[in-house]
């Protein structure tokens, strides 16, 4: 039997008990949560089917099967300039951010985790307070624009997502599960604390740092706001801009850059865009999904 | 000196906060000062401090104006709904994923209930205007097809409370589901087993073991929510409504009324975004405090601090 460990006790109790109830919740468990699995599916699936069908068929409705297929709507979005621009600037900012940011949290996260470091509290706290004042929509905006002078460059993309305390709390978390007499043996053996960290701590943290990583990875991929706040110039706007501006504004699709001509493909090129949004999000989930559904428990239950 | 000492003793250690210890006094400390300008006139070309003060003048301006109950109320009331209606039904999901012995089925029917919390807000909105839009929406489209009266959906503001809900919930759900299921396949079978030979349904098991035992862990989420309870979610409400006036009525919160002032092309409106955003950050730390000092009372264990 293709059995994980965990599931066989309870496996072994539902086949010692016949029992009628069992029946009855087990029938309700797959009709609700399949039910509601497929509510979850059902927008994607029609917007993905969309993206294939001809503009004359989708502006009748979205169809849970193509009526007419039509490549017409990608043709168009790749003629554009735009889609390449925007692609480019998505995942630089993407790979960029997410990099030095697992980096930053991951190295805080640890001392703060240090059952040597005196002032460790301490540190939490400047982190916490934050969490229990924000700065205020006012002040961030201040700080980028008039403050910082970031206003259309890509840093006001970059640096707004670098630090999450949410994120740094769920890896403190992770670092006090780990035996402190691995740090005590390597330091007795005269290893530098930056080499414990790297050499020693990070091998052992890989589902942590795949969790934070996804999640930064994510707020970069999907942020439009800061792009809505501070940037004019669609030369940096990333893809949820791009898409943004596409769904608000759909008769101007010069801003494509398209020279391509089909008759208002309005609504198709928006479903075309959505599907290069999220493609690599729904590409890379299955690798993922062990990962960030451990490193989030590891976080919640407290270790 | 013992403070150098440490420091000194630790000097890699502390090195390695840097950057972030750095970094959030610039992203997050130094844009509070940005709070005094509820207490000024700001003049963009004089700055933050070289305005002049004008004591309570701009938080008299919010209180005797006619929006500040109205979004506040909004604001607490989506919460609210979000709140019951989100732990509702991740609890539903997480009790019910548990029942499901086959093991295809489950990894991708979690992995599909998840999917919808790594999307982003633009996506979501362009799904839900291509559902409710004018008379030839997704939804529209059905309601004429099984002869029903269409909705005018974006000029109807009763509506919308419970479409963000659904919104919330679908977007939310089966993410705020893995921290129950997490915790819930911890308990022990033994109690389980001493239930069964009582004879207890499996209904009642889960109404009268799983849910106790989860209780702790109910309590402690929905007291962070609650302390949360005066920052509307601006991505999930400003991405979908907009600057839509029309429904203003009943989605309008604080974080979108601040956004909007903060835009606006008065004079003051600086001014007027900070007075709100005092006024917000003020309540929200009460709440925090207050929920947080809950949390400790009712379980000590699952204090913040």
């Amino acid at each position: 039997m293709r059995v994980r460990s965990k599931d066989k006790s309870q496996l072994a109790v539902s086949v010692k008990t016949k029992d009628k109830s069992q029946y009855a919740v087990s029938v309700a468990a797959y009709l609700f949560i399949g039910g509601f699995a497929l509510i979850c599916l059902v927008p994607f699936w029609l917007m993905y089917i969309g993206s294939f069908t001809a503009e004359s068929q989708i502006v009748q409705g979205f169809r849970l099967f193509p009526t007419e297929f039509s490549l017409d709507s990608y043709r168009f979005l790749f003629q554009g300039s735009q889609v390449y621009t925007s692609g480019f600037v998505s995942i630089a900012i993407t790979v960029a951010g997410t990099v030095a940011a697992v980096l930053i949290t991951a190295m805080f996260a640890y001392v703060t985790a240090h059952p040597k470091v005196k002032y460790r509290y301490i540190l939490s706290f400047y982190i916490y307070f934050t969490m229990l004042f924000p700065p205020g929509l006012v002040g961030y905006y201040l700080l980028i624009s008039n403050w910082l002078h970031l206003r259309d460059s890509l840093l006001a993309l970059l640096l707004p997502l670098l630090f999450s305390a949410f994120n740094a709390f769920l890896m403190t978390s992770y670092f006090r599960t780990l035996p402190f007499e691995l740090n005590e043996a390597a330091t007795v053996d005269g290893a530098h604390e930056l080499y414990i960290f790297f050499r020693i701590i990070w091998p052992l943290s890989m589902p942590v740092i795949a969790t934070i990583a996804l999640f930064y990875a994510l707020s970069y991929w999907n942020d439009w706001f800061n792009a809505l706040m501070f940037i004019d110039d669609p030369q940096r706007h990333p893809l949820q801009m791009m898409l943004r501006r596409i769904v608000s504004n759909s008769q101007n699709l010069d801003y494509l850059n398209s020279n391509i001509n089909i008759p208002v493909a309005a609504t198709g090129v928006q479903l075309s865009t959505v599907v290069i949004t999220i493609g690599p999000i729904v590409f890379l989930y299955p690798f993922l999904q062990r990962y960030f559904i451990k490193g989030m428990t590891i976080g919640a239950v407290k270790g | 000196m013992s403070i150098l000492k440490e420091l000194g003793k630790n000097k890699w250690l502390y090195a390695m906060t840097l950057p972030v210890v750095v970094y959030v006094f610039i992203f997050s400390y130094v844009p509070m000062s940005a709070h005094l300008l509820a207490f000024k006139r700001f003049i963009p070309v004089k700055g933050l401090w070289g305005s002049e003060w004008v004591g309570l003048d701009n938080l008299k301006f919010f209180f005797a104006g006619p929006d500040w109950l109205g979004v506040t109320l909004n604001t607490i009331y989506l919460n609210l709904l979000f709140i019951v209606a989100g732990t509702a039904s991740s609890l539903c999901i997480a009790l019910l994923l548990n029942e499901i012995r086959h093991s295809l089925f489950k990894k991708v029917s979690q992995s599909l209930v998840i999917l919808p919390h790594f999307i982003s807000i633009v996506v979501v909105n362009l799904i839900v205007i291509n559902f409710f839009n004018g008379q030839d929406g997704t939804i529209n489209l059905m309601l004429k097809e099984f002869g029903l009266p269409t909705v005018s959906w974006f000029q109807t503001p009763d509506v919308w409370p419970w479409l963000l809900t659904i919104i919330f919930v679908w977007k939310g759900a089966g993410w705020g589901s893995i921290i129950y299921l997490a915790t819930l396949t911890g308990f022990s079978e033994e109690y389980y087993e001493s239930a069964r030979i009582d004879g207890a349904k499996r209904w009642q098991q889960i109404w009268h073991i799983t849910l106790p035992l989860l209780r702790p862990t109910i309590i402690m989420l929905t007291l962070l929510a609650l302390g949360r309870i005066f920052y509307g979610d601006f991505g999930l409400i400003y991405g979908i409504i907009g600057d839509n006036s029309l429904l203003f009525d009943s989605t309008d919160v604080i974080d979108t009324y601040t956004y909007r002032s903060l835009r606006s092309t008065n004079m003051n409106s600086y001014s007027n975004a900070a007075a709100v955003a005092l006024f917000q950050s003020v309540m929200g730390l009460i709440a925090i405090l207050f929920f947080n000092w809950t949390v400790r009372r009712v379980d000590n264990d699952s204090k913040l601090f």
